[in-house]
C-alpha cells in the first residue's frame, strides 16, 4: 500500500483489477483502493507477472503493508530500481539490534535458558506524522477528553469552536491531535482579533441556541399603523407599536414568556421587553419598563433616548437588564423576514421584517386594492409554548395592530 | 567484554563487602556453593566469616538481620526466591518497616528478592512481590531493570538506612548484558525514560522495561507510532513527577507490570496519574498486567500468562485508537 497523502494511514481495496497469474506492465492500475478522500489507482512499480495477491476487496491496509507480489525479472529490477522482498527483508534484518548467545552458568537450582540480549542505546527519534490514524467519520465533539477539556479552557474555546473540526479518534471523535493541527491550519488564513461586542454576541447567542428554538409568522396589515402615525404630532416608529402590542398581547397570555429552569415555569414579572439596537459589530438590547403600562407617547421619549445611548455606548447595565422578551426591527436593513434568536434569559422574541406594498384582494370592492404589509415573525423555545401559543400569541399582536388608536 | 545482570549484583556485593566492614551477606547456600543463582559465587572465600549460610528458615534468616542492623551492621540477605520471603513478611513488615518509626533507630537491612517469571519456573519460583512490601510505610522497595541499575542501586540500598526490598529480576540475570557497570548514576527514586516518544507512555519496571521497548519498536516500525517508555526503577518511592511529565507530552498512559493485576504497581501509577493529571488524559488510562491465576509452569502456558510485546502492543493500540 503506497502512502497516498499526508495523513493517511490506511486506506481500503475496491477492486482487484488483475488476477492472479496475469502480466502487468509497469504503471499499470493493478488495485483500486479509497480512502476518507479519494478513490485512486494503486499502479505496479515496474512490470513483471502478478504471482500472489495478499489484498482483500472491502479489507483496510495500513501504508506499507504487500498488497501481492510480481515476479520480476532480474533486469527490470535493476531497471526501475525497485525493493525486491529479498532487499526489504534484509533490510529489516539489519536494523534488528544483534543477539549473542553465552552458555548459561550451571546451577543445581534453577537453569535458565534461552537467548542473550545486548542492552543498545536507544535509538534516536525522527519527529514524524506519519501513522496517524484515518479519520473515520464527521461526529465531531460529541466526547471530549479531558486533556482536551483542558486544552480548550486554556485557549478559551468552546464545543461550538471545535465544529470545522473533523475528529479522528474513536467514533470520529476530535482528538487533541486534531484540534492542534487545525489550529495550525487557521494559522496560515488572516484573522483578526473578535472585538468584545463580538464575543458578547457570541456567547449570548450560543447559549441560546442551546434550547430547542423554533420560529413561527405570519403577515400583517400597515396601512392602519401608518395612517394613525401620519396623524400624530408625537410620531412613534413602527417598533413602539409593535412594542406596545407585543405587550398588550403577553399581558393577556403572560404563560407564553415563562421561562423554564428544571420543572420551575418562571414568570414575568413585569411587561419590561427589550429593543434590538444595531450597533458597530454587535448588537445592545436596552429594556423598556413596564411597557404595558405606557402610551406610544410616552414611549416614544424613553425609547429615543436607550436607542441614542446604545449607539453611543453608554448603556448601563441595568438599562439591558430584566427583560421578558425582545422586539426587533430587520426591516430598517430592508429585509423583508428573518428567523430571529432570543437572548438567552429570555424565551420570546418578536421579529418584524419591511413594509412592502401588495395588491391584496377586496371582497367587498371585488377588486385587487393596494396595501402594505410586513411578515412578523416570533422565535420561541419550544420547550416553553408550543407552534399553536406561539401562534394565538402573534395573530394576537395582529390585531391589536389593526386598532394603533387603542395603543 | 560485556557484563551481565547477575555479574552486576555480584559485583556490587563484593564492592560493598570490600568498602564497606559493617557489610556481610546471610543466605541459604550463598557461601561454599556460591548462591542458588550463583549471585554471591567466589565471595564467601575473599570475605571469609563474612558471607554466612543460613538455616531453612527465611523468618530466622530476616529477624538476625534485623539485630545486626540495630547492632550497627549493614547486613545483606539473600531469599533463594522471593517467594519464599513470604515466611519473612512478620519480620520485615511489622519489625523492620515500623522500627524507626516507634524508637528513632534506623534498620539499615537490604533483602535481595530474586524475583519474577522464568519459562518452566511455575507458581512458587516466578511471583513479585514488590507491591505487597511497597504497601507498607517505611520500606524501600526498588526495582532494577538494567546492569547500570542493579550495580548502582543495590550499593545504594545497603547505604541507605532504611529496609530495602531489592527485587532483581530473574529472567534478567544471564539475558541482559551491558557494556560496563556505569550508569547514569540516577538516584532510587528517581525513574528514567528508557525510550522517547510522543503518541503514548508506558510506564514500568524491572523486566517489563525490555517487553515494552521491544512492543515500542514494534509500533514504530509498523505505523510509526512514537511510544514513551518509563522505567520507574523504584516503585516506592514511585517518582509520579516523571510519570506526570511523560502522561503531558503524550495524553495517553499504559501501565505495565508483571506481577498480579489486583491492585499493585499498575494501579498505583493509574490512580496517582487519575488523580493529579486528570486534565492531561485523551485516552482512558489503562492497565496490563499477568493473568489472575497462579503463575504456570508450562513454558507456553506462562508465556500466555504475561505481558508479552504481542500483548503490549495489542494495549497500545487499544489506547492509540481512542
Amino acid at each position: 500500500m503506497p502512502q497516498l497523502g499526508e495523513s493517511i494511514a490506511e486506506a481500503t481495496v475496491v477492486r482487484l483489477l488483475v488476477p492472479v497469474g496475469s502480466p502487468v506492465t509497469i504503471d499499470q492500475e493493478v488495485i483500486e483502493v479509497e480512502t476518507n478522500k479519494a478513490t485512486m489507482g494503486v499502479t505496479a512499480l515496474c512490470s513483471g507477472a502478478l504471482v500472489e495477491l495478499r489484498a482483500e476487496e472491502g479489507v483496510s491496509y495500513a501504508v506499507g503493508t504487500i498488497l501481492g507480489i510480481l515476479e520480476v525479472s532480474e533486469e527490470e529490477v535493476a531497471r526501475t530500481g525497485v525493493d525486491t522482498l529479498e532487499a526489504l527483508e534484509r533490510k529489516r534484518l539489519e536494523t534488528q539490534s544483534e543477539t549473542s548467545q553465552s552458555p548459561g552458568e550451571q546451577n543445581l537450582h534453577f537453569a535458565v535458558d534461552g537467548d542473550g540480549y545486548e542492552e543498545a542505546a536507544p535509538p534516536e527519534i525522527v519527529p514524524s506524522v506519519r501513522g496517524l490514524s484515518v479519520p473515520t467519520g464527521t461526529m465531531g465533539a460529541h466526547y471530549i477528553s479531558p486533556r482536551m477539556r483542558a486544552r480548550m479552557d486554556e485557549m478559551g474555546l468552546r464545543e461550538a469552536d471545535l465544529s470545522a473540526i473533523v475528529g479522528s479518534g474513536a467514533g470520529g471523535r476530535v482528538t487533541v491531535d486534531d484540534l492542534e493541527k487545525f489550529l495550525d491550519y487557521i494559522q496560515t488564513w488572516p484573522s483578526s482579533q473578535a472585538s468584545p461586542m463580538r464575543l458578547a454576541v457570541a456567547d449570548a447567542m450560543r447559549r441560546s441556541w442551546t434550547r430547542p428554538l423554533a420560529t413561527v409568522g405570519t403577515s400583517v396589515g400597515l396601512d392602519r399603523l401608518l395612517s394613525h402615525r401620519r396623524h400624530q404630532e408625537k410620531k412613534a416608529g413602527p417598533t413602539l407599536y409593535l412594542l406596545r402590542a407585543f405587550a398588550l398581547a403577553l399581558k393577556e397570555q403572560p404563560e407564553v414568556a415563562g421561562f423554564l429552569i428544571g420543572s420551575k415555569v418562571v414568570h414575568p414579572r413585569s411587561f419590561d421587553i427589550g429593543v434590538a439596537v444595531a450597533v458597530e459589530d454587535g448588537v445592545l438590547v436596552p429594556v423598556i419598563r413596564q411597557v404595558d403600562q405606557k402610551s406610544l407617547v410616552d414611549l416614544v421619549q424613553e425609547y429615543d433616548d436607550l436607542v441614542d445611548r446604545a449607539r453611543r455606548r453608554r448603556l448601563t447595565e441595568a438599562d439591558t437588564k430584566g427583560g421578558i422578551a425582545t422586539v426587533t426591527n430587520f426591516g430598517t436593513f430592508g429585509l423583508t423576514w428573518g428567523t430571529p434568536i432570543p437572548l438567552p434569559n429570555e424565551t420570546l422574541i418578536l421579529g418584524i421584517g419591511a413594509g412592502v406594498k401588495k395588491p391584496v384582494w377586496s371582497e367587498t370592492l371585488s377588486a385587487f386594492i393596494p396595501a402594505t404589509e410586513a411578515d412578523l415573525e416570533m422565535t420561541f423555545d419550544h420547550r416553553v409554548v408550543d407552534g399553536g401559543g406561539a401562534g394565538l400569541l402573534l395573530r394576537r399582536i395582529v390585531a391589536l395592530l389593526q386598532e394603533p388608536q387603542a395603543l | 567484554m560485556s557484563v551481565t545482570y547477575i555479574d552486576a549484583i555480584r559485583e556490587a556485593q563484593e564492592t560493598l563487602l570490600r568498602d564497606d566492614p559493617r557489610v556481610f551477606l546471610y543466605g541459604q547456600d550463598i557461601a561454599a556453593f556460591g548462591g542458588a543463582f550463583k549471585a554471591t559465587k567466589g565471595l564467601a572465600e575473599q570475605f571469609p566469616e563474612r558471607v554466612l549460610d543460613a538455616p531453612i528458615s527465611e523468618d530466622a534468616m530476616a529477624g538476625l538481620a534485623i539485630g545486626a542492623a540495630l547492632q550497627g551492621m549493614r547486613p545483606i540477605i539473600e531469599m533463594q526466591f522471593a517467594d519464599f520471603s513470604s515466611i519473612a513478611f512478620n519480620q520485615i513488615v511489622n519489625h523492620a518497616a515500623t522500627h524507626f518509626y516507634r524508637t528513632g533507630m534506623p534498620v539499615p537491612i537490604t533483602v535481595r528478592l530474586p524475583s519474577g517469571g522464568t519459562a518452566g519456573s511455575g507458581p512458587f519460583h516466578s511471583q513479585s512481590m514488590e507491591a505487597l512490601y511497597a504497601h507498607y510505610p517505611g520500606v524501600v522497595v526498588v526495582t532494577p531493570a538494567t546492569v547500570a541499575d542493579a550495580y548502582s542501586m543495590l550499593i545504594e540500598s545497603v547505604k541507605l538506612d532504611d529496609p530495602v526490598m531489592y527485587c532483581e529480576h530473574k529472567f534478567l540475570y544471564r539475558w541482559l548484558k551491558a557494556k560496563s557497570l556505569q550508569g547514569d548514576g540516577l538516584p532510587i527514586g528517581r525513574a528514567r525514560i528508557t525510550r522517547m516518544g510522543r503518541h503514548a507512555t508506558v510506564v514500568t519496571y524491572s523486566a517489563m522495561v525490555h517487553e515494552a521497548v521491544r512492543a515500542a519498536e514494534r509500533l514504530q516500525q509498523e505505523s510509526g507510532w512514537e511510544i514513551e517508555v518509563v522505567d520507574l526503577r523504584s516503585v516506592k518511592p514511585l517518582d509520579i513527577d516523571t510519570v506526570l511529565a511523560s502522561v503531558a507530552r503524550t495524553g495517553r498512559l499504559l501501565a505495565v507490570g508483571e506481577a498480579f493485576p489486583w491492585g499493585g504497581v499498575t494501579a498505583e501509577v493509574v490512580s496517582r496519574v487519575v488523580a493529579d493529571g486528570f486534565h492531561l488524559l485523551e485516552a482512558p488510562p489503562m492497565r496490563l498486567n499477568s493473568r489472575d491465576t497462579p503463575v504456570p509452569y508450562h513454558p507456553k502456558l506462562w508465556a500466555a500468562h504475561r505481558p508479552t510485546p504481542e500483548s503490549i502492543c495489542d494495549s497500545l493500540r487499544k489506547l492509540l485508537s481512542y
